[in-house]
């Protein structure tokens, strides 16, 4: 009885956890109180454009996964709130939006909802520019701002740009009241613009950077300590609080943290690994314990060329090494057969059991160009057979001589093989 | 109106000496004029608009007085003699007694309305000023099928029988023209309607006269200088509130002086007004029934507390709004002049007396919200503007075409009665046609606080200054180049046969090329409007702007006749019209200044759109005048060599700023505004000069610096009230970032915070290019050297596809360029940015010290 009351406790503080994983609001809080944020700086500007009516534009720059979105998404739910009636928002997104008959349509569609205005899908692109610039007008007038949100800036960047230019030149008109707000992952991708319409872009950049350890470390705490109110029983909180803070304490913690920023430090990829932990959470015990982060880093840290590596049968791995030998003989191409000639002189000199006909062989030799262990040299030549098509190994040496040691069931004739090669 | 040139103006003057009472002649009109009891001036016309109020069309229009009938069979007799007159104006009346020709609906009294007119623009404003002159016969009677032109005489039998419109009437002792603002009754029994005190009383002598008075800003009651205690010596400047108020806000009961026994307070139009016992209202045209008596058309101005969001609290007293809202009342109901100003006049109206108001926003009365009142000064010019008055218009009389053609449009939305409320519906927004309806519903519903009650600072100023928006004054600088275009369009337009020419303007972007045209072109207008300039058709467009090259043409029609064809027969029709056959649109024989900006956009394979348009001026008689606007020097050259030579003789060429002339910019911008340190306009302005002489870079500089300012002084403020070093001045400091921000690319910081395994990569990657020489490296070796070094320096291995992980990320920052991440080894890796840039920012990393010696 008390262990399923536990349980239920437990799950529940599992269900805070990950709901609190998964609110970008929640993530970036931290934010809100200190001045020099990219937040702070964001949201002055913005709210400082709907107040004092002018136009601007900025550009989000930064790696993926470093909370460019999630940012924009916290300063427009705050102006939202301190402005009800003021703000209108366009989203566009440069993967769906790049062609610029489509986008201006869509802004005329996202425009038309949101001010409850019928919307034609046959308008033309000339009526949807129009009624574009005369909504500007009509909102500026009513001291309404409208927001435009353009994500993956650098694809609106492609072809004349025709959206950008009546973008950026419809905010030079006084009437007009409204923020241009592109997010892009591309460092350069104010310099894609096109001159004239960089010369009316207003190159406001806000850089978004990694955060340092220091940041992910209280980023971690701030996630998952659990405070007095979250309607979990008291002496809960205290027990669970003590053992994360006795974990973050550990050295073996600090590297596990460390191991995981050397390959990417971003917010994001900490989130997924603190939902691991979590999701691995002892439900019994009810707490987070080493163990939990020890697995999720492993889990983050999978090498799936290794893993598919690994589940290769014999005859898959003697044609990995056939290739190999091939490509250490300097054979710069190579197709099926040279490979079944090398394999049959393998055979012949080792005489091993390992001796499969033709077709057999041929069958792991598709087996292995689907997981993409192996893939054709050219593109060309797509009508040839697939026997005389040149082809090329993916994976590196130092890749096929570790799993062939970790493979336990692998002939020693094929570490051989590749000893002799390798070191010869 | 173009039309009264030259010898359509004979009709005018036939119509003259028919007619008894001529348009501009004033009207003198005596008040005692028989006011029969059905005539009375209604009241309960103008919709009351309580808090509670719903949209009350039908209140409005319930009412029974007996003018309605005549009124509509005025309307009746209109009809039939000018079918173009089913204009939505005159539906607004006839609501609830529908004259039994047009039923039509609104929208196809519209579309009929378009069948009917010529290809013109001002027609739907004809029959409106129509009325006293008998239509000129050329114009209107070929496409109108129901006045043939044998009606002619016997409209002008009728003539006395029908309205006729006046500029400006003389009514009752005062002349009220079409635009002014009036006081008019709202009820006819109104307590003491009948005196009208032209000074206020001081309230605490209540006495008028003698002496200066100064007027509370809180209860707006007036008080002589030498009642109020302590005495002034004279008009306090700024706000000013009498003791009464002020002890009311400060919580202290203080009586008001009563007024001496057996006198009655009377209070002044503007109590009343602002007591809603008055209304006010501006004109928007006049004129005389069939039977004698003077009417008018008003547009309603509302009080704060009438509007649905009531009286706001940064309201101020003397605040109106204006409405869309119009009705048609009697002059006898017309009490006096009032002024309702704009908030500029209203500022610099310091003593205009006791009438004054204060008018800023707009209020809908369907859709219950505001809109600011859009400053016309501000707006380009309408391109067929210049043609709406006469040639000579300096000579004494204006037909009253532009105020109607103002309300045509604005009038609309308020006719519409419920059943066009509902086609509102149907028609899209973004369509052509529903554009017209649809956009009455953006508003907002309550005035924000922060827009009014804001007092801006120095440096809130200068952002709004330095904004690229902002119409500057004055052009400086670009005195040569203005005068140049100015000369180039006067002697195409004023030469009586206007000789094609072409001027071809390039320089790099930010250099002031349009403005001047466009500056250059308002001059022109101005010219024209004081009457030294003949008329002339400005068409303005851009290349960018356009869907397809081919598009202008269509654009170009438009523009010019009104109508929308598809771009072939647009063509087909401007080819016509400029080899001297079938002419389009009213302005016939104007000449046409064509504007195309971004001209190289216009560039199609066998580049026939540029030859087109480029060809037309060579023609006869073609009145065309093409300036064309692009970046590059030698387009022309880059041309075919048909078109280079059309367009090639005529240049100029707009160089970048140099940085005095940047400098001179900015300044002219700031002045008066003491936001700036010298030096860091200096600073600003040589460093745009040196880079690129844009002015529009170096204007959003400063205001980015502006801006850090304004963020830093807000933040400190926040924090601390302390003030600290340059506090609320731009130094230094703040273009400085401000430059970095624009010119500094942010790969190095990106760079810098890479994580550990990113800037190995990165520095085997400049250790490759200096070992091989050649930019381009493999993954397989990079991650060969990767991994030697970290074994050599005991890092922990990282795995093969986390490294390709990370190349993958780098390659999508761009920091790297990266072929598709499937090739695994056989990926090709290249640094996007100087091996330099990596070496300065990987250099010194503290958490990989050994690093450095592979660099």
């Amino acid at each position: 009885m008390a262990a399923a009351a536990a349980e239920s406790v437990a799950s529940q503080a599992q269900a805070v956890l990950r709901a609190r994983l998964c609110d970008p609001s929640f993530v970036h809080s931290a934010l809100r109180s200190s001045p020099d944020t990219n937040y702070s700086k964001l949201k002055y500007l913005v709210s400082s454009s709907v107040s004092e009516a002018c136009n601007n534009s900025v550009l989000l720059l930064g790696p993926r996964g470093c909370g460019k979105a999630a940012v924009v998404d916290m300063v427009l739910d705050d102006l939202k709130k301190e402005h009800p009636d003021a703000i209108s928002l366009i989203r566009l997104n440069g993967m769906l939006h790049s062609d610029d008959n489509c986008a201006m349509k869509e802004i005329a569609r996202q425009l038309c909802l949101e001010h409850q205005l019928s919307f034609s899908k046959m308008a033309s692109s000339d009526d949807n520019t129009e009624f574009m610039i005369d909504m500007l007008r009509e909102c500026g007038l009513a001291h309404k701002t409208i927001l435009f949100v353009l994500e993956e800036f650098d694809l609106f960047a492609q072809g004349k740009q025709r959206l950008l230019y009546s973008l950026l030149d419809a905010m030079q008109s006084l009437t007009s009241q409204a923020v241009v707000i592109g997010v892009s992952c591309r460092l350069d991708a104010d310099q894609l613009l096109e001159k004239r319409v960089r010369s009316r872009f207003s190159h406001r950049k806000l850089l978004f950077v990694p955060s340092s350890m220091d940041d992910i470390q209280r980023l971690v705490e701030h996630l998952l300590m659990l405070a007095k109110d979250s309607g979990l029983p008291a002496k809960y909180i205290t027990d669970y609080n003590a053992r994360l803070t006795n974990i973050f304490g550990d050295k073996k913690f600090k590297g596990i943290l460390n191991s995981l920023m050397e390959a990417d430090p971003t917010t994001s990829n900490i989130l997924r690994f603190l939902f691991r932990a979590v999701s691995y959470m002892d439900m019994e015990s009810g707490f987070l314990s080493m163990e939990n982060f020890v697995s999720a880093l492993s889990s983050m840290q999978r090498q799936p060329k290794m893993d598919s590596l690994l589940d290769l049968s014999i005859l898959e791995l003697y044609i990995l090494v056939c290739m190999y030998r091939l490509e250490d003989k300097e054979q710069s191409s190579y197709n099926f057969t040279s490979i079944m000639k090398e394999y049959r002189s393998i055979q012949e000199a080792y005489k091993t059991s390992d001796k499969y006909a033709s077709t057999v062989c041929f069958r792991a030799f598709e087996h292995l160009l689907d997981r993409e262990l192996i893939s054709f040299a050219d593109s060309k030549g797509r009508n040839q057979a697939l026997e005389y098509r040149p082809v090329k190994l993916l994976i590196s040496s130092r890749e096929l001589a570790q799993s062939l040691k970790l493979n336990t069931t692998c002939p020693a004739v094929l570490q051989k093989l590749l000893d002799r090669e390798r070191y010869m | 109106m173009q039309k009264y040139e030259n010898g359509s103006a004979n009709g005018r003057q036939t119509a003259r000496t028919l007619t008894p009472s001529l348009p501009s002649v004033t009207v003198h009109f005596k008040s005692t004029f028989p006011p029969s009891s059905a005539f009375l001036p209604v009241a309960g016309e103008r919709p009351r608009m309580d808090l509670s109020a719903t949209p009350s069309r039908s209140k409005s229009k319930a009412k029974s007085s007996p003018a309605k009938p005549i009124a509509a069979s005025a309307e009746v007799q209109m009809d039939l003699c000018t079918p173009s007159k089913a204009t939505p104006k005159r539906k607004s009346k006839s609501v609830t007694s529908p004259p039994p020709t047009t039923p039509a609906t609104p929208s196809t009294v519209r579309r009929s309305r378009r069948l009917l007119d010529t290809p013109t623009k001002a027609n739907p404003e004809a029959p409106v000023k129509a009325t006293p002159t008998p239509t000129s016969k050329g114009k209107r009677a070929a496409p109108s099928p129901k006045t043939p032109a044998q009606r002619e005489p016997k409209r002008q039998r009728r003539q006395p029988k029908k309205r006729s419109y006046y500029r400006k009437v003389v009514y009752d002792g005062g002349e009220f023209e079409v635009g002014d603002d009036v006081y008019v009754k709202r009820r006819e029994d109104a307590e003491s309607d009948a005196e009208d005190p032209e000074a206020e009383e001081c309230r605490v002598c209540f006495r008028s006269g003698g002496g200066v008075m100064v007027e509370c800003d809180m209860c707006l009651g007036g008080f002589h200088l030498r009642c109020v205690r302590p005495p002034l010596r004279r008009v306090p400047e700024g706000d000013w509130s009498c003791q009464y108020c002020e002890a009311e806000r400060a919580g202290k009961a203080m009586e008001r002086p009563k007024p001496p026994e057996g006198k009655r307070i009377v209070r002044t139009a503007k109590e009343k007004l602002l007591a809603s016992d008055l209304w006010a209202a501006r004109i928007e045209s006049l004129w005389r029934e069939p039977d004698g008596t003077f009417w008018a058309k008003v547009r309603w101005y509302i009080i704060p507390e009438e509007t649905a969001a009531g009286r706001q609290t940064h309201n101020l007293r003397r605040e109106l709004y204006r409405t869309n809202d119009l009705g048609d009342i009697e002059m006898e109901t017309i009490l006096r002049h009032c002024f309702v100003m704009n908030p500029k006049e209203f500022r610099d109206a310091n003593d205009a007396g006791d009438d004054v108001f204060y008018c800023e926003y707009e209020y809908d009365i369907h859709w219950h919200n505001f809109k600011r009142l859009a400053d016309i000064d501000d707006e380009p010019e309408t391109k067929e503007d210049p043609s709406d008055e006469p040639y000579n218009a300096n000579t004494d009389y204006i037909s009253d075409t532009d105020e109607d053609s103002e309300y045509d449009e604005e009038e609309e939305p308020t006719s519409c009665s419920l059943a066009r409320r509902n086609q509102t519906h149907e028609l899209a927004a973004n369509s052509r046609k529903g554009r017209i309806y649809g956009l009455q519903k953006i508003g907002i519903r309550k005035i924000p606080e922060h827009v009014r009650c804001h007092q801006k600072t120095e440096l809130e100023k200068a952002k709004a200054t330095l904004l690229l928006a902002t119409l500057p004054k004055s052009l400086p600088c670009r005195d040569k180049e203005m005068e140049e275009i100015s000369t180039f369009v006067k002697d195409a337009i004023c030469n009586d046969q206007c000789l094609g020419r072409c001027l071809y303007i390039h320089g790099v972007p930010g250099t002031g090329k349009t403005m001047s045209v466009l500056a250059v072109m308002r001059r022109l207008r101005s010219e024209f409007d004081s009457g030294t300039l003949r008329p002339y058709c400005f068409i303005e467009i851009n290349g960018l702007k356009l869907a397809s090259p081919e598009n202008i043409y269509k654009v170009i029609y438009e523009q010019l006749s009104g109508h929308r064809v598809g771009w072939k027969k647009a063509l087909h029709y401007l080819t016509e019209h400029f080899s001297g056959g079938t002419r389009i649109g009213k302005q016939a024989n104007q000449p046409i200044v064509l504007l195309i900006d971004e001209l190289d956009l216009l560039l199609t394979r066998n580049q026939s759109v540029l030859y087109n348009i480029l060809d037309w001026p060579t023609k006869p008689n073609s009145n065309l005048v093409v300036i064309g606007i692009a970046n590059t020097m030698d387009l022309p050259e880059k041309l075919l060599p048909r078109i280079s030579s059309r367009m090639g003789i005529q240049r100029l060429c707009f160089g970048p700023y140099n940085f005095r002339q940047l400098q001179e910019i900015i300044i002219s911008r700031l002045k008066g505004i003491n936001a700036f340190e010298e030096q860091a306009i200096e600073f600003a302005s040589r460093k745009v000069a040196a880079m690129s002489g844009d002015a529009r870079r170096a204007l959003e500089i400063c205001r980015r610096a502006a801006e850090f300012a304004d963020y830093r002084t807000k933040q400190s403020g926040q924090a601390s009230l302390t003030c600290n070093r340059g506090d609320g001045v731009v130094c230094m400091g703040d273009i400085e970032a401000a430059i970095q921000e624009v010119f500094q690319a942010p790969h190095i910081q990106v760079m810098k915070n890479c994580p550990k395994f990113g800037k190995v990569i990165l520095v085997a990657m400049v250790h490759e290019l200096y070992k091989s020489g050649l930019g381009e490296v493999m993954f397989d070796k990079l991650a060969s050297t990767v991994f030697s070094w970290c074994h050599v320096n005991r890092e922990l291995l990282p795995g093969y596809d986390t490294l390709l992980k990370i190349c993958c990320k780098l390659g999508e920052s761009k920091i790297i360029l990266c072929e598709e991440g499937s090739k695994h080894k056989l990926q090709k890796l290249q640094l996007n940015y100087p091996s330099d840039d990596v070496t300065f920012a990987l250099k010194e990393s503290p958490d990989l010290p050994w690093l450095s010696k592979y660099l």
